[in-house]
């Protein structure tokens, strides 16, 4: 224990000195302001992921396993980088001690992981150590990859092997000292990382099973949804009651009625999973990248697991009863009014599957009101999918709304129609604005009439 | 636009002519709108966060910022005559209507942006719009000069901001009719847009400067910038009892 305390001051020393005090996790920047675009000639994610195996290969049926279990990773999501090659790698992940560059994963012998061994593979994805012992940072979710199986590893190398080599190396990774050195993050893994198989629970089904080893391994759910300590591990002991990453929130996925599943069936999850639409929200930001280029190509059963693992989540605890301020909820609804219900409409029942409701609305009522601040802000963009391909937007309010009238209807949301949650302040959104770069009007190509 | 070496009207001919229209990717055709040049899109649709098409807001407060001195003297009345004062609403000069003029003719519609204003200049018919060569700023700058010009020789050396209301409406009333004859300046032309501008000045949002604290659609009744009313559908009889809204909001949003 002694040994243990002197290594998280150690780290910890490190972090708050070079990173600066007050980190909050290590929030990865999957959620990318811009819907990734990809360059002409270039193959989608989803073309890419969704490419029939042919039949020849001795081994195809571990090579369409592997692609199976790549699409459940969402290695695309981070291992693409804006205009990039599926999976060539080059993505940063914004950490909060700096960013970090994702591998190239194409079958190119230099670059990618041509030349890797399944050894070496399994080592790098179940214990965070790369093909030449180096020590392997966390921006690879290997905390939950190491429960996977080796023979899911074995596949997933298998099929990475017959994308098409893309010569393509990643820029160096922007970590100050002493972070670049990768010994430190042996301090780390002493503290967070448990290298381990998963272990299934006798007394649960075989789906709950399933769910678990999705949900908890290659799915990396918690990754986004648990909430992390100041040393960016995840706080174990509440997992998946919601988490912040790049400014939106992974919001809690256990029973709670308010901020949680509570009020989603297993249904429910399921048709959000694979379509990124349900009678209670739509996907958008980093989980519409989730959805488009994971969830919704893995198949029901497994979705289904997924739900039945997530519904048997134990709920978290609920926010104390807040009143908010009258002068607030009387601004926030005369704005509401006027801006947001002619798609979400005056009691808040919006147009499900279209215009997500915001009565009982889970995103609503987190306690970090940063994801409704974020959408209010910069708008958003439901997920495309196979079976949902529209993606429809909600507009930006930035340029529309002051800080105070956001934060105003922000709180009117929050707290109507039998919502409860905290009351947001002006500085709130003047912060979130800051963030997202939205102090002056962007204007789209379209706008005309200016000057 | 007429200095850039295209004919337009010459070229949609020719390419209607050769079936070439569609082929001429290399000519930026403008629609007359300031917005993005066609493009092709493939894959998922373009999205941006943070993004809008925000509508330019008027600026620089109730200064003039276009009209010159004569050019105000002779603005305020005559907009007055054509939206005066009355218990029902106010005049186009309490809506702001002059500023919002003024911020017009000194932007994209004052530079005719949205306008072919080159050659060649038949006399065209009333379905075919706006025929002039001159921009809707540079109409304004010489139409009032030449309208003043007429009302001194007409009433004896007066301004028409001097003249009997009685007077300024047969002004009015002649140059819409086109019996007023301009020195070099075609005043019943003038008129129309004169008019035309008035009543967008005042009904208009007031992010553009006139229709002043929506004076103009709290006469009317009209809601503004409401653009959904689902809910209203089936509910007949009923006043919708939303306050009218600009583009950007109403005093309940600030209120404290």
């Amino acid at each position: 224990m002694a040994r243990m305390n002197r290594i998280a001051a150690v780290v910890g020393l490190a972090t708050i000195g070079l990173a600066g005090a007050g980190v909050a996790s290590l929030a990865l920047s999957q959620g990318r302001i811009n819907a990734s675009s990809t360059a002409p000639g270039v193959a989608t994610p989803t073309q890419l992921l969704t490419q029939p195996i042919p039949d020849g290969a001795p081994n195809i049926d571990q090579i369409r396993q592997g692609q199976y279990l790549v699409k459940m990773g969402d290695c695309v999501s981070c291992h693409t980088r804006d205009g990039g090659e599926p999976l060539a790698g080059g993505y940063g992940l914004n950490t909060p001690f700096g960013v970090i560059y994702t591998e190239n994963l194409t079958s190119d012998p230099d670059t990618g992981i041509g030349a890797w061994t399944p050894d070496q593979f399994y080592q790098a994805i179940h214990s965070g150590i790369g093909p030449h012992g180096m020590r392997l940072y966390p921006g690879l979710p290997y905390t939950y990859f190491t429960r996977a199986t080796r023979t899911d590893s074995d596949a997933m190398l298998a099929y990475l092997k017959t994308v098409p080599a893309v010569s393509y190396r990643p820029p160096a990774n922007g970590l100050p000292f002493p972070l670049n050195i990768r010994f430190m993050i042996r301090g780390w893994n002493l503290l967070f990382f448990r290298p381990g198989d998963f272990k299934p629970e006798p007394a649960k089904s075989a789906e709950w099973n399933r769910g678990a080893y999705i949900v908890t391994g290659l799915g990396h759910c918690g990754a986004c949804h648990t909430p992390k300590n100041a040393l960016a591990g995840d706080k174990t002991g509440v997992p998946l009651h919601g988490g912040d990453l790049d400014n939106w929130v992974a919001p809690d996925l256990t029973s709670n009625m308010r901020t949680g599943l509570g009020r989603w069936s297993s249904d429910d999850i399921v048709e959000y999973l694979k379509t990124g639409r349900n009678a209670h929200a739509n996907a958008g930001g980093s989980m519409g990248e989730v959805v488009s280029y994971s969830t919704s190509l893995m198949n029901d059963a497994d979705l289904h697991a997924i739900a039945t693992y997530l519904k048997d989540q134990p709920a978290s605890p609920s926010a104390a009863a807040y009143d908010p301020d009258p002068g607030a909820m009387k601004r926030g609804a005369a704005i509401y009014s006027d801006a947001c219900a002619s798609c979400h409409l005056q009691e808040g029942g919006g147009q499900p599957r279209i215009f997500p409701p915001l009565k009982d609305d889970a995103v609503a009522q987190q306690g970090d009101p940063n994801g409704l601040l974020h959408l209010i802000l910069a708008g958003g963009r439901t997920a495309p999918t196979p079976t949902r391909p529209t993606p429809l937007s909600m507009p930006s309010f930035a340029w529309k709304l002051t800080d105070q009238q956001i934060a105003d209807v922000a709180t009117y949301i929050r707290n109507a129609w039998g919502n409860r949650a905290s009351a947001v302040t002006a500085g709130q959104a003047t912060k979130m604005r800051a963030r997202l770069g939205l102090k002056t009007v962007h204007l789209t190509d379209n706008s005309g009439d200016h000057g | 636009m007429s200095d850039n070496g295209i004919n337009r009207r010459r070229l949609l001919v020719a390419g209607a002519l050769t079936g070439a229209a569609g082929a001429a990717g290399a000519v930026t055709l403008h629609d007359g709108e300031r917005g993005a040049d066609p493009r092709t899109y493939s894959g998922t649709m373009p999205w941006r966060g943070g993004a809008a098409d925000a509508p330019p807001i008027a600026e620089g407060g109730t200064g003039y910022t276009f009209f010159n001195a004569l050019e105000q003297a002779f603005l305020e009345p005559a907009l007055d005559r054509l939206i005066p004062p009355d218990p029902a609403g106010p005049s186009a000069t309490q809506a702001n209507v002059h500023i919002f003029i003024d911020r017009q003719l000194a932007g994209p519609y004052g530079r005719g942006d949205h306008y072919f204003l080159g050659g060649p200049w038949p006399k065209g018919v009333a379905e075919q719009g706006y025929q002039s060569r001159l921009s809707p700023a540079q109409v304004y700058r010489l139409t009032i000069p030449a309208i003043e010009g007429h009302v001194r020789g007409a009433y004896n050396g007066k301004l028409f901001k001097d003249l009997a209301v009685e007077d300024q409406d047969k002004v009015l009333k002649s140059l819409e009719s086109g019996d007023a004859k301009l020195d070099s300046a075609d005043g019943k032309m003038f008129f129309t847009m004169f008019l035309q501008n008035a009543m967008e000045g005042y009904f208009s949002d007031p992010i553009y400067g006139g229709n002043k604290d929506m004076g103009a659609w709290k006469m009317i009744g009209f809601p503004g910038a409401h653009y959904d009313y689902r809910e209203w559908v089936g509910r007949h009889n009923e006043r919708v009892p939303y306050p009218p809204v600009s583009i950007k909001g109403r005093p309940g949003w600030s209120e404290t």
